[in-house]
């Protein structure tokens, strides 16, 4: 069994949480929280375990950031999440030089979040154009809880 | 006596607007004489922001987008929307509705690789078989309209089933063009498999290695032609298609010519699929009985996956149990398919390198979102 062995070789790294998920409710065969800076290491155990980087995307919470890795396999199907709480303002590394596929990916988290990634080869935006100075999906906390204030008042 | 010139590279910059490049795609060539040093794609003059769409709007009010992602296979992307909500809402789709989905998708899907043989031969230099492509093609669009009221951009998978029903007029017509399209075959191979310009320029070309397919994270016709027999159909199966015999079409060297043969082959699966899901067809209700006027799925998340023409499209849904999405990523084929663009295109004249590109089938508003 892939997840398994995936759990097995994942177990040296001492990791929050590796679980495994519940594929019919979610879709995810095993579920992994990290560090960001313990991605590079993750990263190589997955490509070890002859896993693709299906996708990587963020999520912006009030208090943090949450990096969201997907990885999938070609001839098994054992779907692996793995996600890296990252603080505001700080970087996360880039796994960019495991898998290149994560260079575009690491590029788009930058351009439409602004989080930057460590030793990423190339990160210049992708999708807005290079002069855009603005990351489009940050959430507007303050502006919200703003309006919802004046809305009380009124 | 002439000194040797000094030696440089130079830029060459094609698209935004370029007809190899379907669509708005700029590629940066940095050449040394004749051969591509480095290419350098340059992507989202179609950027339209899904994604932040998604989180200003409801679950429904955002389906009308997933027909404009890839606007040339619209039905997989409506499947893989509903299919990620249904997941997150625990609702079940009627068997028919599941079939009548299938039916769709596949017609949806040859029509998609029809276009990308006529069009991609088009850039080749052949401009033949793009009329004959077109005219296949021609069928499928009438057929879906009959059903889904529009020609392009499709919006007619609703969460919990389909809103409707096929009648015997669209299953005639479904039946007569697998029969026409069968015919067709022939043609093709006689006016393109078997043309000796289209082999030479096609054979040994852009070769990609099962490892770099990994590593890029590459799905579809692309990995495929490279050996990989990753179908999500096949490999998650979702929806009806368990219940169907079908085969995966794989390749060998990974060069174009592998590509082709591959989307060739898969159009005939798709005709036996749809010819065993009409067969097989069974009664019953096309939608769920207990559809939730107003969606508003508790905290969680979802990821759900299909295949579409040009790979795989996983739906990404985090719930915060707000009637929006908190987040909806979509992973699409294209952005990591053209994402080792610059590395098959190094060494390679320009003449290969539309050859290569057009290969990938990018499908430009697909990767800009």
């Amino acid at each position: 069994m892939l997840s398994e062995n995936i759990k097995k070789a994942l177990g040296p790294l001492g990791l929050e949480k590796v679980a495994p998920g519940d594929y019919a409710k979610t879709g995810y065969h095993l579920e992994v929280a990290a560090a960001p800076n313990q991605m590079p290491a993750v990263a190589q155990v997955m490509r070890d375990q002859g896993c693709f980087l299906e996708s990587l995307t963020a999520l912006h919470f009030r208090e943090h950031f949450t990096l969201v890795y997907h990885f999938a396999h070609y001839e098994e199907l054992c779907r692996t999440v793995v996600k890296a709480v990252l603080p505001l303002g700080q970087q996360a590394p880039t796994i960019s030089h495991i898998y290149p596929g994560a260079n575009w990916y690491e590029r788009e988290v930058y351009d439409l979040f602004g989080i930057r990634f460590t030793g990423h080869p190339d990160l210049r935006r992708i999708l807005l154009p290079f002069e855009a100075d603005f990351h489009p999906l940050l959430k507007q906390f303050e502006e919200e809880a703003e309006k919802s204030e004046t809305k009380a008042d009124a | 006596m002439l000194e040797p010139l000094e030696e440089k590279t130079y830029i060459l910059n094609l698209g935004p607007q370029h007809p190899s490049t379907h669509g708005v795609l700029r590629v940066v060539l940095e050449m040394e004489g004749e051969f591509i040093v480095k290419a350098d794609p340059d992507i989202g003059y179609g950027h339209r922001g899904h994604e932040h769409m998604a989180e200003n709007r409801n679950y429904l009010q955002f389906l009308p987008n997933m027909g404009r992602v890839d606007y040339l296979h619209a039905l997989a992307f409506n499947h893989g929307y509903c299919m990620a909500v249904e997941k997150l809402i625990g609702l079940e789709v009627p068997e028919r509705a599941e079939f009548i989905r299938v039916i769709t998708a596949e017609l949806n899907r040859i029509a998609s690789h029809l276009l990308w043989v006529g069009a991609y031969l088009l850039d080749l230099g052949a401009f033949t078989p793009f009329l004959y492509c077109f005219d296949d093609r021609e069928n499928i669009l009438d057929l879906l309209d009959r059903i889904t009221g529009s020609r392009l951009t499709y919006c007619f998978y609703r969460f919990g089933g389909v809103p409707q029903d096929i009648d015997q007029e669209f299953i005639d017509g479904c039946r007569a063009f697998a029969k026409r399209l069968r015919r067709r075959w022939k043609d093709y191979d006689n006016l393109v498999t078997k043309n000796i310009i289209f082999i030479e320029r096609t054979k040994g070309i852009g070769v990609i290695t099962k490892e770099q397919c990994r590593l890029y994270g590459l799905t579809g016709p692309m990995a495929r032609g490279s050996g990989i027999p990753y179908d999500i159909r096949k490999s998650e199966p979702y929806s009806a298609y368990p219940l169907f015999d079908f085969e995966i079409p794989i390749g060998e060297n990974g060069d174009i010519m592998d590509r082709y043969l591959v989307r060739m082959r898969e159009m005939e699966q798709s005709l036996r699929i749809i010819e065993q899901a009409l067969d097989k067809l069974p009664n019953g209700p096309i939608m769920a009985e207990k559809v939730p006027k107003r969606i508003k799925p508790a905290a969680g998340e979802v990821y759900a996956a299909v295949e579409t023409a040009r790979g795989e499209f996983g739906c990404y849904i985090v719930s915060q149990g707000d009637v929006k999405p908190y987040r909806i990523k979509l992973r699409v084929p294209s952005f990591a398919n053209l994402s080792i663009l610059p590395e098959i295109s190094r060494d390679t004249l320009v003449a290969d390198f539309v050859a290569i590109l057009g290969s990938i089938d990018v499908v430009v508003p697909e990767i800009d979102r």
